[in-house]
């Protein structure tokens, strides 16, 4: 038999604080323009899949539901394509506010863990702060090995297909002067 | 410090709390403390609310018992109160015009967030006052009298109710009208909510009332060219735009559209929305009030090319015998003199092809909500009959809110009308079609009398309500179901999932917007407009339906979105605004007029070119300016540009201005 869970939500599992910070990030007061229209969602391409619309997300970022929204796969699944941002009737920025979220989801390691976009993002910042440019091969193989290692071995037969053909190569291509790079990415991030 | 204009000032300084408006964030007693330290202060006082019977009474009170010849108030606009003390300062025995107003509520408490800066300059102001009134002097308002007659600009249903209510009462009216017909939006409806009663059946008799009544003088297919003067003593030329047929000559019988070279209606109906055909000349619809043909030059063949057989003209003159069609009438001004105006000209509907999402003009079977009045109007172009361009009936139809409303790339105030038409129009297709109809809304707002009722009829009624603005309507199909029909995507909001809803015909339900010309009508009469181009109420509770301009009063959707009900209301209410007006018989001038020193005028004429109301003649006798103290609205122009220094305007004498400035800067 499945047990019943309780929904209810009290004042203290909410984090005011959350939705405070997110008001103060460039662009973050226009949600509370939001009028849970729900335009966002329907003109979004990829609402269909996500695990909660995007008038969701702004209902519970304003809210205070800090959990739900860090963990929720849609802020991965926003493909930044602002077609949400451009019909919306309140003007509130929200594909700025989704990048907002999933920055903030990254920083505080809430992202769910086993979901491949988060993943990938981690590693292709990572790669490109420590070496200045992409590495195909490396890039998939951390992000793989980290989400599902069976699904990483099964590509060996294609990775090898590409690496004859020296379109996956192995080695690792770094640019001149990786720390003032490192300087430059820091000073954007605001000295952090 | 001068000793100002002879007599010794006593002067009265009172300060408002206006409860917290101004106490909230000015220190009034330092402000008191202040004020009753400086020249010629006899009495400084503070309390909660000078405006009211006791707060008056302590002016009174002083100005008897102090022997004050000065009194200051210093609270809230002058808008708001200017009269009531100058009032209570005539009450108390002494001219109004000692009396001086300071504002610290608008421009201090209201827009000063530190408490000590904001006391700081409520002190400087009243200080600037101090100085300035003892420049003061008695004026004397002068009278006027008021021309009894009233013009009402525009004929729909408010303009109709405002004029009924004036000619029952026995005063003239002129109601001019733009369109071939009075009867405005209201005309092309079927039904209104949320009684359903028949529009036509409430209406016409109001229009052939209009018609009837000896006491309005109807103006159709006019325009309002220009108005002059004041309140109560108006001047209005009226332009009466050709209609090609001579009004008293035509009875309305048709016979001319009848025998019109083109023997089918060929071109689309404007009052049909575009959804009927008419020909060359026509008669906008039956009910029309005047019942008078007319002619539209572009399309019409003789005007066109000058080689028409003009069947109609000889139908007219040999069938009927009334010759009533004249290919060669032209425009005409009328000029009339009222003492009061009433503006009711009303909205017009958003064009929802600003939306493409939505497919209108791209998709035939997305309409407006006001083509569908008139598909479902009994006099329609299909006689009541709901089909589609396609000649189908829809099984399934989609009604979309807030077409162009409460969204700020458009407009974002609420329409107000449109829930409760979608309504209605819900009603009415799923009455005569039996079709599934699908109201996508953002909020239903119905508050009104029977509005919340007639909402839940119609969801027993079994008509669907899904919350989510539509993103967008598309003839792309995905599923077999969807097949030859237009897909509506939307989030339905309260289960939390995108729905794609297939339907035979999308309405519109689109919002309403100040008519393209309101600022045109604004600048003409003299009135001020809301941001978004609404023509202002004076006080949006206390004074709905005046303006900032006395003798103009407006009614209806010109000052802001509202259903039948409130129109009507709300011209009822400028009628008997008008009225209290024109049946004092006279009206009192504000002294603030520009005065010509006779000795210094050097007759240069400099300000007769400039003054923008044509207030100041030439006295060639004495060889100086004169200037009509009726038609001078105290501008100042005329003061600025006296060479020879020679005019002063009344209440903003120099030696006021300096001392204001004096006083404002000692603190």
């Amino acid at each position: 038999m499945e047990a019943i869970q309780r929904t209810v939500k009290y004042e203290a599992d909410l984090s005011p604080q959350f939705s405070e910070e997110i008001r103060h990030l460039p662009g973050g007061e226009t949600l509370w323009h939001c009028i849970q229209c729900g335009l966002c969602s329907a003109s979004c391409p990829l609402s269909i899949y996500m695990d909660y619309t995007p008038r969701r997300i702004m209902a519970m970022t304003r809210e205070g539901f800090k959990e739900e929204v860090l963990q929720s796969k849609t802020i991965w699944l926003c493909a930044s394509c602002y077609a949400c941002t451009v019909f919306c009737p309140q003007q509130v920025e929200i594909t700025h506010i989704m990048y907002h979220l999933k920055q903030m989801a990254i920083r505080e390691k809430r992202y769910p863990r086993n979901f491949p976009i988060p993943v990938l993002a981690r590693e292709f910042s990572t790669w490109v702060r420590n070496h200045g440019r992409v590495s195909e091969f490396w890039v998939v193989f951390r992000t793989w090995r980290k989400i599902a290692i069976g699904r990483l071995l099964r590509m060996i037969p294609q990775g090898l297909k590409l690496m004859r053909l020296r379109r996956l190569p192995i080695s690792v291509h770094s640019i001149r002067q990786r720390r003032q790079l490192k300087k430059l990415l820091a000073q954007m991030n605001g000295g952090a | 410090m001068k000793q100002g204009n002879g007599t010794v000032p006593r002067i009265g300084v009172y300060v408002c709390h206006c409860g917290t408006n101004i106490a909230g964030n000015v220190d009034v007693k330092a402000v008191v403390d202040f004020a009753s330290k400086l020249p010629g202060v006899v009495v400084a006082r503070e309390y909660k609310y000078m405006c009211s019977d006791p707060g008056q009474s302590l002016i009174k009170n002083d100005i008897r018992e102090k022997n004050l010849n000065r009194v200051i108030v210093a609270s809230c606009s002058p808008h708001l109160h200017e009269h009531t003390f100058r009032h209570a300062t005539l009450e108390g025995g002494q001219n109004p015009y000692l009396f001086h107003m300071v504002n610290i509520r608008e421009q201090v408490s209201w827009v000063t967030e530190d408490k000590m800066s904001a006391t700081e300059k409520a002190k400087a102001l009243v200080e600037a006052a101090v100085y300035r009134v003892r420049y003061h002097e008695a004026l004397e308002t002068k009278e006027v009298p008021v021309n009894p007659d009233v013009l009402i600009i525009g004929g729909g249903i408010a303009g109709i109710t405002a004029a009924l209510t004036l000619a029952n009462a026995g005063k003239k009216v002129y109601l001019v009208e733009r369109d071939y017909s009075i009867g405005g939006h209201m005309a092309k409806f079927d039904k209104t909510f949320p009684t359903l009663d028949c529009a036509s059946c409430i209406l016409t008799p109001k229009m052939t009332a209009v018609k009837d009544h000896p006491n309005i003088h109807l103006f159709t297919y006019s325009e309002i060219l220009e108005i002059d003067g004041y309140v109560g003593n108006f001047t209005a030329r009226i332009l009466k735009k050709p209609r090609y047929v001579i009004e008293d000559r035509c009875i309305g019988c048709y016979v001319c559209v009848e025998h019109c070279v083109y023997k089918t209606p060929k071109f689309p109906s404007e009052f049909d929305e575009g959804l009927g055909l008419r020909k060359p000349v026509f008669i906008p619809f039956p009910q029309a009030v005047p019942l008078i043909a007319a002619i539209d030059p572009e399309t019409c063949i003789e005007f066109k090319s000058h080689r028409c057989k003009k069947t109609c003209q000889e139908a007219c003159r040999d069938l009927v015998g009334r010759d009533a069609i004249d290919f060669t009438q032209r425009e005409e001004v009328v000029e009339v003199q009222v003492g009061a105006i009433i503006v009711a000209t009303g909205f017009k509907t958003f064009d929802a092809r600003r939306i493409p999402e939505y497919g209108y003009g791209r998709y035939p079977n997305v309409y407006t909500s006001l083509e569908i009045e008139r598909l479902v109007n009994s006099s329609g172009p299909t006689g009541g009959e709901i089909v589609m361009r396609d000649g189908r009936k829809p099984r399934r139809v989609g009604i979309i809110h807030c077409v162009g409303s409460r969204d700020r790339n458009f407009n974002p105030w609420c329409s107000r009308v449109c829930c409760m038409y979608s309504l209605k129009l819900a009603h009415l297709v799923r009455e005569r079609t039996g079709a599934e109809v699908y109201n996508f809304y953002i909020d239903i707002r119905t508050p009104g009398k029977g509005y919340e009722e007639f909402y839940e009829k119609l969801m027993q009624e079994g008509v669907h309500f899904i919350r989510g603005k539509v993103a967008e309507v598309t003839d792309w199909t995905i599923t077999p179901e969807e097949t030859g029909k237009l897909v509506i995507r939307v989030e339905d909001s309260l289960v939390g999932v995108v729905r794609r809803i297939p339907v035979d015909m999308v309405i519109l339900s689109v919002g309403l917007e100040p008519r393209d010309d309101a600022e045109e009508v604004r600048r003409q009469l003299n009135i001020s407009c809301s941001s978004e181009g609404w023509f202002l109420e004076r006080h949006p509770k206390l004074a709905p339906v005046s303006t900032f301009t006395d003798g103009i009063f407006i009614a209806g959707a010109c000052q802001g979105p509202k259903d039948i009900p409130d129109t009507v209301a709300q011209a009822g209410a400028a009628a008997a605004e008008a009225l209290a007006l024109i049946d004092r018989g006279s009206v009192e001038l504000e002294p603030n007029i520009a005065v010509i020193d006779e000795q210094k005028c050097s007759g240069c004429h400099v300000c007769i070119a400039l003054c923008p109301y044509s207030a100041i003649a030439f006295n060639e006798e004495k060889n100086v300016a004169v200037i009509n103290e009726a038609l001078c609205k105290g501008c100042g122009v005329c003061v600025g540009t006296c060479p020879s220094k020679a005019i002063t305007q009344q209440l903003f004498t120099d030696e006021e201005l300096l001392a204001e400035i004096e006083g404002v800067l000692l603190v």
